[in-house]
């Protein structure tokens, strides 16, 4: 049955990832993201899970990544400076096709910066943050209900296409407490089983949608491990074929399902001759600004990505070819204007509202943007 | 009503951000929508502290306060952080023994009213851990913001059952200090 709840975006990602079947938490607190294990202490035992505070960072990933191996859902969440040590090992998990989900909940950086206020100055960082190329898998939830709702798509995701699903949202929404319709139940993807006898099984063969079924540890298939590029028998090798092989399957898992993965929300675009471009907390100024700027008589819209890698360039590109000028809003000195310009192709005029001072963007700064630009048009 | 925001501002120790979440859990009884936030950092120990609720009929847009309606001030420290962000249509409570002599320019007598929420809480509790709950029959019986009976379960139901008569007493009073909750 629903049921309706305040809580904090931390306590909703919690409860997603419980309710998606994440039965292991490895993790070291920190803030703003220490309200997602002070919750998974809570609830993991009674549903049969483990939590393990580890030593560190770098120490959490990994044993996500051996939970995982070993047939769990498995998960960690961190901020800041906790990121940068986790991405090593997430990359470990994408080259060894470890389903896990990764919570990055933004704090002011680089370094320890400002540990209390809002940011979103790793959009690229969960993009980029580990070396190689590589997919990557990143949402970007902008309410408590959404944290709720894409935190169990990042299991769904990660167990699909088998690598790390990262979450990514920022302290405004970790910690402010919201009215949230909680669903009853879920819908679980789990991860494919081999079903060859294990004499046959090569533990990276893929299936047809490029995804090798995934034994856990223990089922009786034997199978090696490794972050060195290997072979579909699971083996290290040197030959560039395989190499270039292994790279394309495993950067297609991804590019082939650009469709299925990316989600944007379209909000009064129709008819817009002014787009803001805003994602997570941002989002919801936006949507505000553009709400009191339709009564004042502009036509404004909004594209939310939920989805922030992949890109949705398609989406993106289709507003450029409509609208006179988008306005890029994120908390940073401007990570993602640079893929909307990609995307649009200089089809539109791109414009910065950027703001990396620890305060939110808010629905009234992006109205003044807004009138002042139709004041000019004028 | 549409969008309503509510900041309880005072010192750590006066329950302004239990009293925020308890009116936001309120708001949800009655079927509206609601967030609560609260000032968040170092100073969470011993020095300022803040809650703000937005409660609406709809959805939430953003879930912070943008232009205060209702600001509530428990200690003078407070007053000077908080008394610039008032909205231009915003009212302003504050509490007696805190209220300057002189208020900033921008506020007049007509958009600030003074109740002795402390000393109130005071004579209930011997301390001040009661303030938030003494302000929030404040902000009830002056704004009428949430049903009164769904405030009243909120309170029982968010504070510690061991007292739970102490709170309820609290928000009683509070509600008496502005002569009851207008129809």
């Amino acid at each position: 049955m629903n049921r309706t709840e305040l809580i904090q975006g931390n306590e909703a990602c919690a409860l997603a990832a419980v309710a998606a079947g994440c039965r292991f938490f490895g993790g070291y607190p920190i803030t703003p993201s220490t309200g997602i294990a002070e919750q998974m202490v809570r609830l993991l035992p009674d549903a049969g899970g483990v939590f393990v505070q580890m030593e560190d960072e770098i120490a959490s990933m990994a044993a996500v990544i051996g939970a995982s191996l070993a047939g769990s859902k498995a998960m960690t969440a961190t901020s800041g400076p906790g990121f940068s040590l986790m991405q090593e090992h997430i990359g470990y998990a994408v080259m060894a096709e470890v389903p896990c989900v990764i919570v990055n909940v933004m704090r002011g950086g680089p370094s320890t910066g400002r540990p209390t206020a809002p940011s979103q100055g790793d959009v690229m960082q969960a993009r980029w943050g580990t070396h190689g190329d590589h997919p990557a898998v990143v949402l970007a939830p902008s309410s408590v209900g959404e944290v709720y709702e894409l935190t169990v798509r990042a299991f769904n995701l990660a167990e699909r296409f088998r690598t790390p699903v990262i979450v990514l949202y920022d302290e405004i929404i970790g910690h402010t407490r919201e009215s949230v319709v909680l669903p009853g139940s879920v819908d679980v993807v789990d991860r494919i089983k081999p079903d060859v006898e294990p004499e046959q099984f090569w533990p990276k063969a893929p299936a047809a949608n490029g995804v090798p079924p995934m034994p856990a540890f223990g089922d009786g298939y034997r199978f090696h491990v490794t972050g060195l590029t290997h072979d579909q028998r699971g083996f290290p090798t040197e030959d560039s074929a395989l190499t270039g092989a292994l790279m394309t399957r495993l950067n297609n898992k991804v590019d082939d399902h650009v469709d299925e993965i990316v989600q944007v929300e379209r909000f009064m675009l129709d008819d817009a001759d002014v787009a803001i471009f805003a994602y997570g907390i941002v989002g919801r100024s936006a949507r505000e600004a553009v709400q009191r700027a339709r009564t004042m008589g502009i036509k404004a819209g909004m594209i939310r990505p939920l989805t922030l890698w992949p890109f949705p360039d398609v989406q993106v590109a289709a507003v450029a070819e409509q609208v006179d000028a988008m306005i890029v809003a994120e908390m940073n000195l401007g990570q993602l204007i640079g893929e909307v310009q990609r995307a649009s192709g200089g089809r539109t005029e791109i414009v910065g509202h950027l703001r990396a001072d620890g305060e939110p963007i808010t629905p009234s700064q992006l109205l003044t943007e807004l009138t002042d630009r139709n004041e000019a048009a004028r | 009503m549409s969008r309503n925001e509510i900041r309880i501002a005072g010192a750590g120790g006066q329950g302004v951000v239990t009293a925020g979440r308890i009116l936001a859990e309120a708001a949800i009884l009655c079927g509206r929508a609601a967030t609560h936030s609260q000032a968040y950092g170092p100073q969470a120990r011993g020095g300022a502290s803040r809650s703000d609720v937005v409660i609406d009929t709809e959805a939430i847009g953003f879930p912070l306060a943008d232009e205060v309606d209702l600001l509530v001030i428990l200690n003078s420290d407070a007053y000077l952080r908080y008394q610039p962000e008032l909205g231009e249509r915003g009212h302003l409570i504050i509490d007696g023994d805190c209220a300057p002599e002189h208020l900033s320019r921008h506020l007049c007598d007509s958009n600030v009213t003074k109740y002795p929420v402390v000393e109130k809480a005071r004579l209930l509790s011997g301390g001040q851990l009661v303030a938030g709950i003494v302000a929030l029959g404040v902000v009830q019986a002056f704004a009428n913001v949430v049903d009164t009976e769904a405030l009243r379960e909120a309170v029982a139901t968010g504070v510690p059952a061991r007292h739970k008569e102490l709170n309820l007493k609290a928000l009683e009073a509070g509600m008496q200090l502005v002569g009851g909750v207008r129809a």
